[in-house]
């Protein structure tokens, strides 16, 4: 009887969603690797593309608001795209996912007090590794610029981004409020393209 | 008792870090390296190290690594508790208001203008990774190679990551 609920319980559609939603950001916590920008690619293949559970425009909103609010921008992603999808059961899997590689692989690493850093077959293979992030990251920079309309106000917020985060150094979230401070004075209120 | 002293800590930190991982790094350190005395500065450098070539994102890395260091497997849960409570709570708040606003036109200028910042992002996340990482000049043409070959064929990603890094092996 009881065995029966639990059968039902997980056959219902939710779960069986926030399953997959859990093995989706295991997935991407497992590779995301140098940096949280890293699994930017990622996400986008395996939540825009592939399931397409959100759009290209959406995925974009959503990154840049985990970008403005505290905490890990993995985690925010997380558990804003999980909420979206199947609620609060939908975020705590989604987020447990995205945890969990870190939380196995870390403690791991400590038991057995293993200096990896030390070990120049893994540095190399580590090297490897953000050479293909390099390149993952130029081809959605090199996608997203495409698709971007050539217009002055696009031009000139990327270029005066590009000014505030290399020359004087700012902190990505200001850059990202100065730019919707832009958007809000000269932006249209259309779609946004 | 000091199981609820890790939470807290790391939920404070995580309530107030912007901007991701890197960012919370010199928080962590003045913190617990500094002001609590939780772990010595050789160790944080150190797991500072191994946290930014690990799988995962640095800040869940390093709430793991000093969790488990003061109080084993259930430290390290507590730890990461702490520094996802914030996030999660604030999220889902933002996430539950969201459809209300979305149609809203001042919230439809503002994106307007972010999506030309994240192109700038992008480009300087990939300044970070190559002046950080890439000594010689074999990685930066790893990577062209990899820009082509993911630009030319759609590769899945993981796939490009796996075999970057067997050919880092071989030719670095």
């Amino acid at each position: 009887m009881r065995l029966n609920l639990l059968i039902r319980i997980v056959d219902s559609k939710g779960i069986k969603k926030s399953i997959k939603l859990f093995s989706i950001f295991f997935y991407i916590g497992l590779f995301t690797i140098g940096g949280g920008y890293a699994m930017i690619p990622l996400m986008r293949e395996s939540l825009v593309k592939k399931e397409k559970y959100i759009d290209e425009d959406k995925f974009l909103e959503i990154f840049a608001i985990s970008q403005i609010t505290p905490g890990p921008i993995a985690i925010n992603m997380a558990t804003f795209i999980g909420y979206e999808q199947e609620g609060i059961i939908g975020s705590a899997f989604a987020t447990l996912g995205i945890v969990l590689p870190s939380l196995i692989i870390i403690t791991i690493i400590s038991m057995f007090f293993v200096n990896i850093t030390k070990f120049t077959p893994l540095q190399k293979l580590f090297i490897g590794i953000l050479t293909g992030v390099t390149g993952e990251i130029a081809y959605l920079t090199f996608d997203m610029t495409r698709k971007m309309k050539i217009k002055v106000f696009n031009v000139s917020i990327l270029l005066f981004s590009l000014t505030e985060l290399f020359l004087l150094k700012l902190n990505p979230i200001y850059v990202i409020l100065i730019g919707g401070a832009l958007g809000l004075l000269f932006g249209k209120s259309g779609n946004g393209k | 008792m000091m199981l609820l002293k890790i939470f807290f800590e790391f939920f404070k930190i995580g309530a107030v870090t912007f901007g991701g991982g890197q960012a919370m790094l010199p928080l962590l350190q003045r913190e617990l390296v500094v002001n609590l005395q939780w772990i010595s500065m050789d160790k944080f450098l150190y797991f500072v190290s191994v946290a930014e070539v690990t799988p995962g994102p640095v800040a869940l890395n390093m709430a793991t690594f000093i969790g488990y260091e003061l109080k084993g497997i259930v430290g390290a849960i507590f730890a990461t508790g702490g520094i996802v409570a914030p996030s999660f709570i604030v999220i889902l708040f933002i996430a539950m208001i969201a459809p209300k606003f979305r149609e809203n036109k001042i919230y439809k200028r503002f994106m307007s203008g972010i999506k030309p910042v994240i192109v700038a992002l992008l480009v300087n996340a990939i300044y970070l990774i190559t002046v950080r990482g890439f000594k010689t000049l074999v990685p930066y043409i790893m990577a062209v190679a990899a820009f082509l070959v993911f630009s030319k064929w759609k590769v899945n990603p993981v796939i490009l990551l796996l075999i970057m890094g067997a050919v880092g092996m071989l030719v670095l």
